[in-house]
């Protein structure tokens, strides 16, 4: 092995040593020795190179092994004699590394990590805005045929549109959400099916329809059925034929607003010609591949000329200015996530900073205490970078420990979170302690360790050697580390005080968005989904009255009604342009609004009130007068300072002959609802009878005095007894979309409050750390004070207005910080300005109160000191 | 003529860099000339010697290369480097402080 050889500097010695040795043999044969006895005492006289204090070794690999494994030892021992030293700082650390581990694997799973299809980052979103809509919109058939026909770097574009459907037969029926696809998107995923084969680009399905299973679906419903492909089964009414299976870790990454749920059972083709589909209706999320080195700019001015394209086709489009917008699938679909999680992930970093701002401080103190130790080494003739090596290992050590401890931490915390995640991160699986994570914490606990080690090492080999031996023991502080330990302390407290702020803002938001009224009274209420396909419409209808007369009739309900989207659920949007009477088709293009189809009783059992005019009854039928019941939203918009009833609107119903545009009557106006987000008012709402446009599946909300998972057991009776094709499914108090909806800002509000809790709590111990520490060191001025007349009090003032100077310019710079945070949290923020009052007035005389409390004890120590013992020390 | 005594401890490299500012010399010559300089108060044994060289030349302060002896010996010859020169002027100045310190000390206390 290399390491053993003896390097050419050790045979260099060797010859200077045997040189001199010669020299000194002609000497003394020159005084007259005889050549054996010359040569003796040259040997004598020059040592073997063995014997010689010369720390060749230090040159060879292995010795430098060997030395680093002295130090290391020599570490462990340092650190081992210190055990309470040792043990702060190693907990502290771990509990930074532990929380940004924890963060850190969520961050690289849900943003950094490539999402699990081919070259994912040829695959973009293509969304379509127009002049006066406040959101993003899909894409209509038309349009979709224009795009694929006219792009020239997009290699593929598919599109998708998800619904629900039910799977009938010999076992209970299940209702399942269905993707309706383009034959293409399977493909252009470029995942390979588990078994079977996926649609193939322009395949036409003539007979019974084709669909693909999920993986889970085909475990759930089928029992993983192997000889599945090539089977029919019973869906929407008819017999499927099953052509392929997809692999169980497959799923669609989709933006929360593209209503395009992750856990979808079967893929079916759209049967008809999309091309065919009105124009006006807006229900198709496109996904497009783009050639090979395609960049996003480059495709974006693709579309750019597309859209210009179909503006000069349609004049209704022009008016509209329509654009069409490429967002990369992979930061596109994390799009509302990216904010928070940045934002989080700062916070922990601040946290992180703070425990290695404790530490700097924790090895500072140490390090004068250990003057003595370094002075004594230097004298015996360490070299600076020797010690300055020593105390870097003794950092290293420190962070390696630490690391792993706060890996388990990071671990724990990682539990911790996914158990109260946001249903947004559950799209997201495989959070989990990866390589990248590993390399992350190694990274970090590295970086922390010349972070806080490095400083105070400078420090302590600085200082001058003699001072120091002389000082015996009875040191005290010097100024420059006084400043350092002030710094220190007033980064933390500014630190601590921007999360605090953050916390704060965010409890705030959520505090207001749980405030929030939607539009209805969420307490009580029971929802579930009906499938209602296999019905014709007339039995639809029939069969709609009679279920809810019988739930209505169920002892303990209040009131029953039905509803073709519930609001904050998770079923695909629909929204339509509506035009109210006197605007020409131009002045009404951009006007869009949610349309609802609902049962008389629907309002009534939501809680949602009547502002104007009635609600539906059994007046509204399906042959009678076409009726609509509008939201204020849209009353006050279209008839400002008018009453809306009586007035004609022009709106698409789903009738016999498909979805046409009606004129019909407002017969009410109702106040708005939060369908899509608690904290935004996004579009109108149009309200429609079920009778007269009955879609393919309701959801009914059942008010009741009594415990809704025991009236849940009833209604599922009562279901099999009427009916055994029909499957009960999303039941759930109506309190659980709620409590969805605001999942994500209580997601942040409760982590940001843990940080600020943290930060809070490691600022005390610094500030306790430096002061009892500064107070130890200065018991002796302590002591000549009172000798000389200072009352207990004055020292305790004494004290306490050191800790508190360095308090509020930490308070100060904090709040300045603070107010840039603010700014940055700004899309985060509801209903609470970004310097909100409430939260600067709660934040400073929290921070103050930790500051205090840190400060409380030493202070009292050093007002208790007995000024004899104090001058004696 | 008085005892010869050990060279204080820390004034060795300043001793060697200090000989080796006058001429280029190899190791054993470096002690003669201490020993001649200092009238025979400090000689330098190569217990010592050989180590303070190996540091000087590790510190880069002093740079050492084969020649040949008075007596056509074979022997390595160190030269002052330039960052060696700086090195004595520091040493001495330091010393110099300390030196009158303790004069003064000891004139203080007789």
């Amino acid at each position: 092995m290399s390491w053993f050889r003896r390097r050419p500097r050790q045979y260099e010695i060797d010859a200077e040593l045997e040189a001199c040795r010669a020299i000194l043999v002609d000497r003394y044969i020159e005084r007259g020795l005889s050549a054996e006895d010359a040569l003796q005492a040259a040997r004598l006289e020059i040592p073997e190179l063995e014997h010689l204090n010369i720390d060749v070794k230090e040159v060879t690999m292995r010795t430098t092994i060997e030395s680093c494994l002295q130090d290391i030892r020599y570490a462990a021992r340092a650190l081992r004699k210190s055990p309470g030293f040792t043990v702060i700082a190693i907990l502290t650390l771990a509990l930074g590394i532990g929380v940004n581990t924890a963060i850190f694997s969520v961050v690289h799973a849900v943003l950094l990590r490539p999402l699990p299809y081919d070259h994912p980052e040829q695959l973009a979103f293509i969304w379509s805005s127009f002049k006066s809509a406040s959101s993003r919109a899909p894409t209509s058939g038309p349009a979709l045929n224009e795009i694929q026909h006219r792009s020239r770097l997009a290699r593929d574009i598919a599109a998708i549109w998800v619904g629900s459907g039910t799977f009938t037969g010999e076992t209970n029926p299940e209702q399942v959400k269905v993707a309706f696809v383009t034959t293409n998107f399977l493909q252009m995923l470029g995942v390979p099916p588990a078994l079977g084969r996926v649609f193939r680009k322009d395949e036409q399905f003539n007979g019974p329809p084709a669909i693909v299973l999920t993986h889970g679906l085909w475990q759930r419903r089928f029992g993983g059925d192997p000889s599945i492909v090539g089977k029919g089964v019973a869906f929407l009414g008819e017999s499927a034929t099953v052509i392929g299976v997809m692999p169980p870790d497959f799923q669609l990454h989709f933006p929360q607003d593209s209503n395009v749920p992750p856990d979808l059972g079967v893929f079916i083709p759209f049967e008809d010609d999309l091309s065919k589909r009105p124009r006006t209706l807006y229900f198709l999320r496109v996904l497009a591949r783009w050639k090979p080195g395609v960049s996003a700019p480059q495709a974006q001015s693709d579309m750019d000329q597309v859209a210009a394209q179909i503006r000069g086709l349609y004049t209704d489009l022009a008016a509209e200015n329509l654009k069409m917008e490429v967002a990369p699938m992979q930061r596109d679909v994390v799009r509302d996530l990216r904010t928070p999680l940045i934002a989080l992930f700062s916070g922990s970093a601040f946290v992180l900073l703070i425990c290695c701002v404790n530490i700097a401080n924790l090895l500072l103190a140490r390090a004068s205490s250990r003057r003595q130790e370094i002075a004594v080494r230097l004298a015996l003739g360490a070299s600076r970078s020797r010690i300055v090596r020593q105390l870097l290992i003794e950092g290293l050590l420190l962070c390696a420990v630490a690391g792993a401890v706060g890996l388990a931490f990071g671990w724990a915390g990682l539990r911790g979170l996914l158990s109260i995640r946001p249903d947004y991160l559950a799209r997201m699986p495989h959070v989990e302690l990866n390589l990248p994570v590993l390399a992350f914490v190694a990274a970090v606990s590295l970086a922390s360790a010349l972070l806080f080690g490095l400083a105070p090492s400078f420090e302590s080999t600085k200082s001058d050697l003699i001072g120091t031996l002389r000082e015996a023991g009875r040191s005290s502080q010097t100024p420059a580390r006084r400043t350092v330990s002030a710094l220190l302390i007033v980064g933390e407290i500014t630190l601590g005080f921007v999360l605090v702020i953050g916390a704060g803002l965010m409890i705030r938001t959520l505090t207001k968005i749980e405030r929030v009224y939607p539009g209805f009274d969420a307490q009580r209420l029971l929802t579930f989904e009906l499938d209602l396909n296999k019905f014709d419409w007339p039995e639809r209808i029939s069969f709609v009255r009679d279920w809810e007369a019988t739930l209505a009739a169920l002892p303990g309900v209040d009131a029953v009604g039905g509803v073709s989207h519930l609001p904050l659920g998770e079923y695909s949007n629909w929204y339509s342009p509506y035009r109210p009477e006197g605007l020409s088709e131009n002045e009404a293009a951009t006007l869009l609004a949610d349309y609802r189809a609902i049962t008389p009783g629907y309002l009534r059992a939501m809680g949602t009130r009547v502002l104007e005019g009635r609600l539906f009854d059994d007046r509204d039928r399906s042959e009678g007068k076409q009726v609509v019941l509008v939201d204020d939203m849209l009353a006050r918009s279209a008839w400002p300072g008018q009453s809306a009833v009586g007035k004609k609107i022009e709106t698409e119903h789903f009738t016999m002959r498909g979805i046409i545009p009606v004129w019909s009557e407002v017969v009410g106006v109702v106040e708005h609802v939060h369908n899509h987000s608690l904290s935004k008012r996004l579009r109108p709402e149009v309200y429609i009878p079920f009778p007269q446009t009955p879609r393919e599946h309701l959801s009914f909300a059942v008010r009741t005095r009594m415990d809704p998972a025991a009236l849940a057991a009833t209604i599922r009776l009562e279901l099999r007894q009427r009916d055994k094709d029909l499957a009960l499914s999303k039941v759930r108090p109506m309190t659980t979309y709620v409590k969805q909806a605001s999942a994500p800002v209580r997601f942040t509000a409760v982590l940001a409050g843990i940080f600020a809790a943290l930060a809070l709590l490691l600022a005390a111990i610094g500030i306790y750390g430096v002061i009892s520490y500064s107070v130890s060191r200065r018991m002796h001025e302590m002591g000549v004070r009172m000798a000389l007349g200072a009352t207990s009090s004055d020292v305790l003032r004494l004290v306490m207005r050191e800790g508190l100077v360095l308090t509020s310019v930490g308070i100060l710079l904090g709040a300045v910080g603070a107010l840039f945070v603010s700014r940055a949290l700004e899309s985060l923020i509801y209903g609470i300005s970004a310097v909100d009052p409430i939260s600067y007035t709660i934040a400073i005389p929290v921070i103050a109160l930790a500051a205090v409390l840190g400060c409380w004890r030493p202070a009292a120590k050093a007002a208790s000191a007995n000024p004899v013992d104090a001058l004696r020390m | 003529m008085p005892e010869p005594s050990e060279i204080l401890q820390g004034t060795l490299d300043m001793l060697v860099l200090r000989t080796l500012s006058l001429a280029p010399m190899h190791g054993l010559g470096v002690s003669d000339r201490i020993r001649q300089i200092t009238r025979g108060v400090f000689i330098v044994k190569p217990g010592s010697l050989f180590p303070a060289l190996y540091r000087l030349e590790q510190n880069g302060w002093i740079e050492g290369n084969w020649g040949e002896s008075e007596n056509n010996r074979k022997a390595k010859y160190y030269t002052l480097t330039p960052s060696g020169r700086a090195q004595l002027t520091k040493e001495k100045r330091k010393w110099n402080k300390a030196f009158s310190a303790v004069n003064r000390l000891l004139e203080a206390e007789s």
